[in-house]
């Protein structure tokens, strides 16, 4: 281990249901006091990777370590450090919202009672409606509360806004930003798992996007955006032949010419500049459009 | 004062908001003594990492342009240049150069150049008595 205090140390980690391979030969590190975003597409591993952090599933090669701890071996103590949002909420379906939640409540060393009353309050959310009720929005909203008020020091969210509507989408981002980043700085760590890259852009630090099982690029997302840009020429006549290796992507239309650059954008747009463009400009591409690069790529 | 990230810019979003308050600062949006935003509604409004704004507000203040207040707040200094003389130069030749090598390849000659920078320094001069105006009305 590099560092014992990191708040998840993913070594190695393989698992697969049956022959079928979710997740291979898997490391990352999330320091605390982070947001660090698992990123892929559906059937990518990212639950099966979660799973194994909260002791769901036992990692057949490999481990994991929360903040130092073996979740196989020491399950209740590495419980008591971590809340979670699943991809798929599901309650009691014959408890009220209010009994749900004093439920979850009681398994916990502390729950802030101010915060809860303030989310409930936000999101209109009635106690006594049954569980069983509740649509999928308010559902993630009660699992949200739930996640938040025990105040650990990870909090685990696994596709959380997928399947809602943007406004609860946006109301679910502010939270987690409002409430659960609160206190000390750099203590709270969050790990998210979400292809719905978007919304969370500018909350995440550092993410590694899977794919297949496998770990494909893990950067800071401020350098992330630094590397990869996209530059766009257009020239007075079809662009001449140019030597563009140094291109992730060239995409040729007439007169114009679009590149994606990773890391080494400034030398192709010198490049591009001494062929004398009519047009020339660069910007960057989102955490978003680097993970869809990546994965067409 | 109102905050807008951009992340195509291809600039750390904490620079963003370390730029825009300093425009604000030097354009009289925001005013010596005025307090900046909290950063945890700043951080919701805005969708970021609240550590990001931290980070902002902290480059800010080691920069001069704010202080803390224990308890209060961040709030615009009222004399935000704790820079010596030749430091703030220093500082200005290195945005100058870029501004005068961006005019070179976008084939501004020198004197348009000039004549732009002279504008602009107009406008911002502008803005500001405008934003002092609006202050005596309220006063």
């Amino acid at each position: 281990m590099n560092s014992p205090t990191s708040a998840i140390q993913i070594e190695n980690l393989s698992y697969a249901y049956g022959r079928a391979e979710a997740v291979r030969d898997l490391s990352l590190t999330v320091q605390p006091g982070r947001c660090y975003g698992l990123f892929g597409r559906n059937g990518a591993g990212k639950t099966t990777t979660m799973k194994c952090l909260l002791n769901l599933l036992r990692p057949q090669r490999g481990q994991v370590r929360i903040f130092g701890l073996d979740p196989t071996k020491e399950e209740v103590a590495v419980k008591r450090l971590l809340s979670y949002v699943p991809d798929q909420v599901a309650f009691y379906p014959w408890m009220s919202v209010r009994e749900t939640l004093d439920y979850l409540a009681s398994f916990r060393p502390h729950w802030n009672r101010k915060t809860e009353q303030e989310l409930f309050e936000h999101f209109g959310l009635d106690p006594a409606q049954r569980a069983g009720s509740l649509s999928k929005g308010q559902r993630t909203q009660v699992a949200l509360i739930a996640a938040v008020c025990p105040e650990t020091d990870l909090l685990v969210l696994d596709e959380p806004t997928s399947g809602l509507d943007p406004i609860v989408r946006r109301e679910f981002i502010e939270t987690v930003i409002g409430a659960y980043q609160e206190g000390i700085p750099g203590k709270r760590t969050i790990l998210v798992s979400t292809h719905l890259i978007t919304e969370f852009e500018g909350l995440i630090d550092q993410f590694t996007i899977i794919d297949r099982g496998q770990a494909v690029l893990t950067l800071d997302s401020d350098q992330a955006r630094e590397r990869y840009q996209r530059i766009r020429a257009r020239f007075a006549q079809s662009p001449p032949e140019l030597d563009l290796k140094a291109a992730l992507h060239v995409r040729r239309d007439g007169r114009e010419l679009e590149l994606i650059a990773n890391g080494a954008g400034l030398e192709l747009l010198e490049h591009l500049r001494q062929h004398n463009p009519e047009a020339l400009s660069t910007e960057s591409l989102t955490l978003e459009e680097i993970f869809v690069a990546i994965l067409k790529s | 004062m109102i905050l807008r990230i951009n992340f195509k810019s291809g600039m750390p979003i904490y620079l963003q908001l370390v730029d825009q308050i300093k425009t604000a600062a030097a354009s009289g949006a925001l005013r010596p003594g005025e307090a900046l935003p909290s950063i945890r509604p700043l951080a919701e409004e805005l969708r970021v990492n609240r550590n990001t704004v931290a980070k902002a507000y902290t480059e800010l203040e080691s920069l001069g342009v704010i202080e803390t207040l224990p308890g209060r707040g961040c709030f615009l200094k009222e004399n935000h240049s704790a820079l010596r003389k030749e430091i703030r130069r220093k500082l200005l030749t290195v945005e100058i150069d870029q501004a005068i090598v961006q005019a070179h390849h976008l084939q501004v000659p020198r004197e348009e150049f000039l004549e732009l920078i002279h504008e602009r320094m107009h406008v911002l001069a502008d803005k500001r008595r405008a934003n002092e105006d609006y202050k005596k009305k309220e006063v």
